[in-house]
């Protein structure tokens, strides 16, 4: 027992210095402590042009799975295509302490830009950044910022409207079911664009949620669709990553909206079209800005007008009248005259939330947490 | 609760239960054996892992599915490595079976994940499904659920009526005397680990290629674990962990047609349902005197010690 | 049939344990480099990788030390259990309630000061960790009713509750809906050991772990409690209070796990969020069964696997290789010290040199 703590002892010892002294591998990006740089001005950046730059990314949940962070990496895959700039990712990475120590490691070795991708990163990504005031840190779906630390977001909201007006003018039951993955605000918005935009061209639409408390478990989604397709609903759509709703909608013969890609490869029969995300222009200007030397610290929450969102092309089971709907609501959006959340909205219990002739403001629509008329279900 | 929120509650219970119906069982043919192995969790993810990536390249979902048993198989003779040849703890044994194999699972997998393979459709029996309830209930389903059909009777049959069975037994409880009658309890541990992991994977195959076509990261969200409830629930006897597994899988679909149906309970404590009834059957087992200690098979968990 | 066959040592292998611990690493880091190869990634390569992430730096050290906390404290814990044969898999669950209670003490005072509100925000985490594994050591006890069983589930319901808490009453307003409680007044958060960013989690594991030591090997209940884990049909004959013993064992284990919970909870995040589940638990019962159940290896078994934790992130970053990595390598340690363990108490011996000419006469 004895030599057995002699030689931990050794062990212990032998790695202590090994990590003291080595400091001379670490990248050389390591920036100075904060009380350093407490410049009043708002300065931006450095721009860096001369070696390859490397631009980061942090997800929450695998890339595999066709769905949000699925769609995060098709703009990595953009950003790769760059010349001059070499890109990585970590996935799976739980928001809290693990996330903290991915972006620390991902500044430590020199990335550039460093994209986190999921809500529960802002904390991490707020203290990370104000320990390398160097480096470019943006935010996803949140709403702290610095000096070298932007948000940004995609209004996805709009193009579940568009799905929604597809599905409220395809019921025939009124009945619309939406398998949703977490009661959180961009969820929950979601919901109620999806249904605004189903009962302005059918008002008897009503639209059941499920909460599967998942984002990619196809078995669980699967069978929460089949629940709603079990009292009746005929139009399917999720929040979810996986494409299990929408195979149950096949398989009823019903039909079905998909989410953050184009799923129509799942259910060829049924699939009307999908909400999708394009991150892939929004994290290419970000880069160009970074290079230039002209990003400065933003809230961006860009929508159908940048391209950041979309909508899958409108299958062919889709009449053309409804096709055309569609085009010109869309065309309002994109012009702006047209605000997905201006009054009056009521909430479930019927009561005026936005009075005619009012918008609702992003702050409002950032924290929202009540579902609009026509949507039968809780928000817990 | 009317026959229409009633009836297709009970076919999801069905369909929802097979997949844990399996898994019950091949964790049965184990443990009654004598061998406590808590890798279910870890081979079903392998199993549906192997059943979707087989049937995925020859477009043969039956391959699939034995692919998806062999594999489980071969994952479940780690543990007999471990236990029956290294003498390790079988509890602990089975825990780093269900962390290896759902690690190789999701990491095998992850180049998978968003495609479709070819599997089992709906294949309603001609004349049956059109009975009223029963008909739709329990004809309108797939292959894989008739073949589960089949398979309490058959378990009880061997166990009772065969040979084999009756040495398997002895195994899992008096693995000494039947060394002493000429039997050979290590090797019949080995079969019943082999046999019943390639139930196992048969369940895990289930999911990925029957309940979805789909394969995800933690495809099989701790359903190997309720099988290992089960076993204990079940008394060890295979026609209560039918009812067991329908039960369960009802309530997992329950949760989620009763959120359909608009109530206002929060989802998290409708999902708390299936884990709470797993303790609550295993309480009521227990009361009525049943269950844990007295109908487990006597050497279960005990390793045979080699013979001088 | 086969050759060799395994005969009992006559006394346990002592020097050698160390040495078969170390081959079973060497065969699993060589199964996981196998593993790696065949998907195209450089084997060795990520070998170095891992060990630069974990302790390639100072930072990654402070890293791999502020993992090991929580693992250290479940895992300690788990070890009693396990003694006593009382199979608690219910540490991830125990520390979720941990988390609970602590945050519920601060939500229900939030204006005491440092000194009263940590060790408050402590007691309550131990004592709710603790409760939630005294129900399924009562239930195994009364009505014997399988405890691998019972935790395991409650470990899903316990996370269940937490999030029912986050996402419904213990919700902040001002988190834009986001399921996470207010963040902490700084009176309830365990802070930095000055110098670095270590906190004081670890001052908590090094009292723990020597007072652990002194219960087990000083005290008669710690006596009693090894002894207990032959069985129960021994301990009754030396009249050993055996059913009271699991409880507290479990009430133990389950307090330790509370306090993991509490740390992870106040020092790391700062609020109450679903994602301070990230598997310690289970880890916990791993590092407990490499330490052979004492607590002086636990320590070295802990920083091992939150170092393998650390590491693989540093594998994703550079190698892009899938997060799952980490569990297939805890798996394959597992099961290999395990078979390892093996070598301790039997070795091999060929059928030739045994008195059985018939059967030589046969091959």
């Amino acid at each position: 027992m004895k030599r057995l703590a002699l030689l931990s002892l050794a062990l212990v010892l032998s790695v202590l210095l090994a990590a003291c002294g080595d400091s001379g591998t670490q990248e050389k990006q390591e920036a100075a402590p904060a009380a350093e740089t407490t410049a009043p001005a708002a300065k931006a950046p450095e721009a860096s042009t001369d070696k390859d730059m490397k631009v980061g990314f942090v997800y929450v949940s695998p890339i595999g799975d066709a769905g949000y962070s699925f769609a995060h990496d098709k703009g990595r895959l953009v950003v790769e295509q760059m010349p001059g700039v070499t890109t990585s990712y970590v996935e799976s990475v739980p928001e809290g302490a693990d996330s903290e120590r991915v972006i620390l490691n991902m500044a430590r070795k020199g990335y550039k830009i460093i994209f986190t991708t999921s809500y529960g990163y802002m904390d991490p990504t707020l203290k990370v950044a104000q320990q390398f005031p160097d480096t470019v840190f943006m935010h996803c779906s949140g709403y702290k910022s610095s000096e070298n630390m932007g948000n940004y977001f995609g209004r996805i909201y709009q193009a579940r409207y568009l799905t929604g007006i597809v599905a409220g003018a395809m019921t025939k039951s009124n009945i619309i079911g939406y398998a949703a993955a977490f009661p959180i605000p961009e969820v929950i918005r979601g919901i109620n664009a999806f249904t605004l935009g189903a009962r302005s061209v059918n008002p008897k639409a009503e639209v059941r949620v499920v909460w599967t408390k998942t984002w990619y478990d196809p078995a669980t989604e699967k069978e929460a669709a089949k629940s709603l397709l079990d009292v009746g609903a005929d139009v399917i759509t999720q929040h979810q990553d996986s494409p299990g709703p929408m195979e149950a909608a096949q398989e009823a013969g019903k039909w079905g909206i998909g989410y953050n890609s184009d799923m129509s490869g799942f259910a060829p029969d049924v699939v009307l079209t999908s909400a999708m995300w394009n991150w892939g222009p929004l994290y290419s200007r970000v880069v160009d800005e970074v290079r230039a030397g002209t990003w400065k610290s933003a809230a961006l929450w860009e929508g159908m007008d940048a391209d950041v969102v979309g909508i899958a092309p409108l299958s062919d089971k889709v009449p053309a009248e409804i096709k055309a709907k569609v085009e010109a609501v869309k065309a309002d959006i994109v012009a702006g005259k047209l605000h997905v959340f201006s009054g009056p909205i009521n909430d479930q219990s019927g009561a005026v939330k936005i009075p005619e002739g009012q918008a609702m403001s992003d702050q409002d629509m950032l924290g929202m947490t009540w579902f609009v008329q026509g949507v039968v279900g809780t928000t817990e | 609760m009317n026959a229409e929120f009633l009836i297709p509650l009970l076919a999801a219970a069905v369909q929802s239960g097979t997949p844990i119906l399996f898994a019950t069982l091949g964790e049965m043919f184990t443990e009654k054996a004598g061998v406590l192995n808590l890798g279910v969790e870890g081979m079903m993810m392998v199993g549906a892992l192997a059943a979707f990536t087989t049937s995925l390249a020859t477009g043969s979902p039956w391959t699939g599915l034995v692919a998806g048993g062999l594999a489980a198989a071969a994952l479940g003779c780690l543990h007999g490595l471990a236990c029956l040849t290294f003498q390790g703890n079988q509890v602990v044994s089975g825990l780093a079976l269900t962390i290896l194999g759902t690690g190789l699972a999701n990491y095998l997998g992850t180049p998978y994940i968003g495609q479709t393979a070819p599997g089992f459709m709906a294949l309603p029996v001609p004349g049956l499904s059109q009975i009223p309830v029963l008909g739709r209930v329990l004809f309108s389903q797939d292959a894989l659920v008739y073949l589960s059909f089949a398979l309490p009777g058959l378990f009880w049959l061997f166990w009772q009526r065969t040979r084999w069975g009756m040495a398997c037994t002895a195994a899992g409880e008096h693995p000494a005397a039947a060394e002493a009658a000429g039997l050979n309890p290590v090797a019949l541990r080995w079969a019943a680990i082999a046999a019943g992991g390639f139930l196992v994977g048969l369940g895990g195959a289930y999911l990925s290629l029957a309940y979805t076509h789909l394969w995800t990261n933690g495809m099989s969200s701790g359903r190997g674990w309720i099988a290992v409830a089960l076993v204990i629930f079940a008394f060890w006897r295979p026609g209560r962990a039918v009812f067991g597994a329908y039960l369960f899988g009802g309530v997992m679909a329950f949760q989620l047609r009763l959120q359909a149906s608009g109530t206002n309970l929060p989802s998290s404590l409708l999902l708390m349902l299936p884990y709470a009834l797993t303790v609550g059957v295993l309480l009521f087992s227990a009361m009525r005197g049943q269950g844990g200690s007295s109908d487990a098979p006597e050497a279960l968990g005990i390793n045979v010690e080699p013979r001088e | 049939m086969p050759f060799w066959k395994a005969v009992k040592r006559e006394e346990p292998l002592r020097w050698g344990s160390f040495f078969i611990f170390l081959a079973a690493m060497g065969l699993s880091l060589a199964i996981s480099c196998a593993l790696l190869a065949v998907q195209g990634r450089p084997p060795l390569a990520a070998l170095s990788i891992l060990w630069n992430g974990a302790f390639g730096q100072w930072y990654a050290v402070e890293d791999t030390l502020l993992k090991a906390v929580p693992i250290f404290l479940c895992s300690l814990g788990v070890a009693v259990a396990f003694r006593m044969q009382v199979w608690n898999i219910g540490a991830e669950g125990q520390f979720a309630l941990g988390a609970v209670g602590a945050t519920w003490a601060v939500l229900a005072m939030p204006g005491l000061p440092a000194w009263l509100m940590l060790p408050l925000m402590g007691l309550c985490a131990a004592a709710a960790g603790g409760l939630w594994a005294v129900i399924p050591a009562w239930l195994r006890t009364r009505l014997k009713v399988n405890e691998i069983i019972t935790t395991l589930m409650l470990n899903y319901i316990g996370i269940l509750f937490l999030d029912w808490l986050v996402y419904g009453p213990w919700k902040d307003p001002s988190s834009f809906g986001f399921p996470m409680t207010r963040e902490f007044p700084p009176a309830a958060v365990v802070g930095a050991i000055p110098g670095s960013r270590l906190h004081w989690g670890l001052a908590v594991c090094l009292a723990a772990a020597v007072a652990m030591h002194l219960f087990l090997n000083r005290t008669r209940m710690g006596y009693e409690i090894k002894a207990c884990g032959q069985g129960r049909n021994p301990a009754r004959y030396a009249r050993m209070p055996y059913n009271f013993l699991v409880l507290f064992v479990m009430g133990l284990c389950g307090a330790l796990a509370g306090l993991a919970g509490f740390l992870e909870t106040s020092a790391v995040t700062g609020r109450l969020q679903p994602s301070i589940m990230v598997g310690y638990g289970y880890t916990a019962i791993v590092v407990a069964w490499l330490a052979r159940l004492k607590p002086g290896a636990i320590a070295w078994a802990s920083v091992l696997l939150a170092a393998l934790r650390v590491g693989v992130e540093n594998l994703q970053l550079d190698l892009q290789v899938p997060a799952a990595f980490g569990g297939i390598m805890e798996g394959l340690i597992l099961l290999t010290v395990l078979a390892g363990q093996f070598f301790r108490n039997y070795r091999f011996k060929t059928r030739r040199t045994d008195a059985a000419p018939a059967k030589e006469a046969e091959s």
